[in-house]
């Protein structure tokens, strides 16, 4: 028979062995490559409902590019976006929601999972509660997503190394800058209450809006894309980034995702101390 | 040495108040009206370590909420606590390494998975090392027969079986505290005294302090060696479960219908026992079992009448918490 003390020198090598800031990103990162193979077995579980919606994706977004492509055999250029450029745009805006929502799947439905008191198991466990959040689900669709952006470089856009490395960044950018954005809107539920359908009502216009060229906007429509709904910065990127690299705009959009990521962090975190849980039946899917 | 020590802990909630009805919608949109809801009222309690406690109470005393604060879920409104020497709501994440918690009503595996993919990922939750993972998953296995479930999708499983996967996930790593929050809720009789067994070994053998919530009677007796009854927010009652067995849980509820032959037998008065309830051929009987047997009586029902069915049943912890709370004011009124 162990006694409690013995339970406790167990815990005390434990807390040893997690000494150390390469020791916390080595166990952060096992984990997180933990969670992503749990949720892709997870969604492997349906294996023709994951081919379908991720290949329903893929050609939803063909299909509007199709649209694209009548207007600009009418109008080749508009304010000096071409087709090619708009292709880019939507390489680098839907390959960057997709990997966001396929390794971070949950960055999108933090006000749901917090408004429905879902956080308690996350909150149990002895993981970064926004990190175990965001990596606990996974979006089957946006695989097609990201698919998409893929095809979409190796048709439209530069396959040099200095451009494939642009457009790595492209969609990291837009990756983090999608996410940071929503965990700032979502954490709102912490203190307005129910505000899943604001949330979703931005995310949808977020998404939107980095799926039309920038150019097109003017005035207070561009301010507001550049600041508060940020889209700017990933719907600028096929100009500012990849065709001609525009040190100003990568710093500004590397700013702007550090800073909504800050807010949002800091956002969530002060919100957890006004969480109030909830007692919906909740299981892990 | 205390598992956890609490003082004056509590918690309010704001709450929206709104009259019924569409124009009562309509008014609280144009004037919302709030409250304060005081869901635990300034809780002091101790547990040392290896003791297995029950915190009872009906629905809405605080039950969960108080066990969301000492896992540090929430946060508190005022007061202290201590787990394991440590503050909850302060250093939640090294706290979470020492404790376990099963909420009955929200599961930690994953709906779609088998069982053994979730407790991988509960092993790097942990951050276990990978041999002492491997050996203390197959203990687990063992000791809580899963090896039949293991590979199954946890949406194919009864209710039961994922219990037990559930509570068998929240020892891996060997937490020194459990937290069980309506852990037997919806079993049926066989699983849920399957369930005790295996809690009371672990208790045993690991000296694992146990922290239950519940509304069943029958975990509390088998359970745990003392009772924590709480009602309105507060502590109601704080007593060795042997006590509470002696002087509370001294009825049982006996269910019985009679045959048809008896045709319109009435059952006369049993010493000790009180008709509850009388529905044609179907009686509720309360059995004080220090006035008399429960053998005795269902002695002398068989002796005297033909039985279709009979039952013998812990009464209901709301009435054993009504029958305290009765017991408490006439204290309090007699002092």
């Amino acid at each position: 028979m162990s006694t409690g003390a013995e339970c406790a020198s167990g815990s005390l090598r434990e807390d040893e062995r997690r000494t150390g800031l390469g020791h916390s990103a080595g166990a952060a990162l096992r984990f997180l490559l933990t969670c992503w193979k749990v949720n892709l077995a997870s969604a492997m579980e349906y294996r023709l409902s994951f081919v379908l919606l991720a290949g329903m994706m893929f050609l939803n977004n063909f299909i509007w590019l199709f649209f694209w492509h009548l207007f600009f055999e009418r109008f080749p250029a508009v304010q000096g976006w071409e087709l090619r450029d708009v292709m880019m745009l939507w390489g680098i805006s839907a390959g960057g929601f997709g990997w966001a929502s396929v390794l971070f799947g949950n960055f999108h439905r933090i006000a749901s999972i917090v408004s429905s008191g879902q956080l308690d198991v996350y909150l149990a466990q002895p993981k970064p509660v926004l990190l175990n959040v965001l990596a606990s689900r996974m979006s089957v669709t946006a695989a097609g997503d990201f698919v998409f952006g893929v095809v979409i470089y190796f048709l439209a856009g530069d396959l040099s190394l200095r451009g494939a490395m642009l457009f790595v960044l492209g969609l990291l950018i837009a990756g983090l800058l999608f996410m940071a954005v929503m965990v700032a809107a979502g954490s709102a539920a912490f203190f307005v209450g129910n505000s899943e359908g604001l949330s979703q009502q931005l995310f949808n216009i977020f998404l939107a809006l980095t799926t039309y060229p920038s150019g097109i906007f003017r005035g207070f429509a561009k301010l507001m894309l550049f600041t508060i709904v940020p889209a700017g910065f990933i719907s600028y990127m096929p100009i500012g980034l990849l065709r001609d690299f525009d040190p100003a705009f990568a710093a500004g959009a590397i700013g702007m995702t550090l800073l909504f990521g800050a807010a949002g962090i800091g956002l969530f975190r002060a919100g957890l101390r006004r969480y109030a849980s909830g007692n919906a039946l909740a299981m892990r899917s | 040495m205390f598992a956890l020590r609490t003082n004056g802990l509590t918690k309010t909630f704001r709450v929206k108040r709104k009259q019924p009805g569409l124009a009562g919608s309509f008014r609280s949109l144009l004037k919302p009206a709030w409250e304060e809801k005081e869901a635990v009222r300034g809780i002091d309690l101790s547990v040392a370590h290896g003791e297995t406690v029950a915190f009872l109470g009906p629905n809405g005393a605080g039950k969960s909420t108080t066990i969301k604060m000492l896992t540090g879920i929430l946060h508190p409104t005022s007061g202290d606590a201590e787990v394991l020497g440590i503050v909850p709501w302060k250093d939640r994440n090294r706290l979470a390494f020492r404790i376990g918690a099963v909420f009955g009503q929200k599961s930690q595996l994953w709906y779609h998975l088998p069982p053994m993919d979730t407790f991988d990922l509960i092993s790097r939750v942990y951050e276990m090392r990978r041999s002492d993972y491997l050996a203390r998953r197959d203990d687990l296995i063992d000791r809580f027969e899963l090896g039949p479930y293991l590979h199954t999708p946890v949406r194919k499983l009864s209710l039961g079986e994922r219990m037990r996967c559930e509570i068998a996930a929240s020892m891996l790593h060997r937490p020194q505290l459990l937290f069980l929050d309506e852990p037997t809720i919806g079993l049926d009789p066989v699983v849920k005294a399957r369930i005790r067994d295996l809690i009371r070994e672990r208790n045993r053998s690991e000296g694992t302090t146990v922290f239950l919530t519940s509304h069943d009677a029958g975990d509390v007796e088998s359970l745990c060696s003392r009772a924590v009854v709480i009602h309105h927010g507060g502590v109601l009652l704080d007593e060795p479960v042997e006590k509470v067995k002696r002087e509370v849980l001294s009825r049982k509820t006996v269910k019985l219908t009679l045959s048809e032959s008896n045709g319109a037998a009435r059952l006369p008065p049993i010493a000790g026992t009180r008709i509850v309830r009388a529905e044609g051929r179907r009686y509720q009987l309360s059995v004080d079992l220090k006035r008399t047997a429960i053998d005795e009586v269902l002695g002398q029902l068989i002796g005297r009448f033909g039985l279709e069915d009979v039952t013998v049943e812990d009464p209901d912890l709301e009435e054993i918490i009504k029958h305290i709370y009765g017991m408490k004011k006439e204290t309090g009124e007699a002092g």
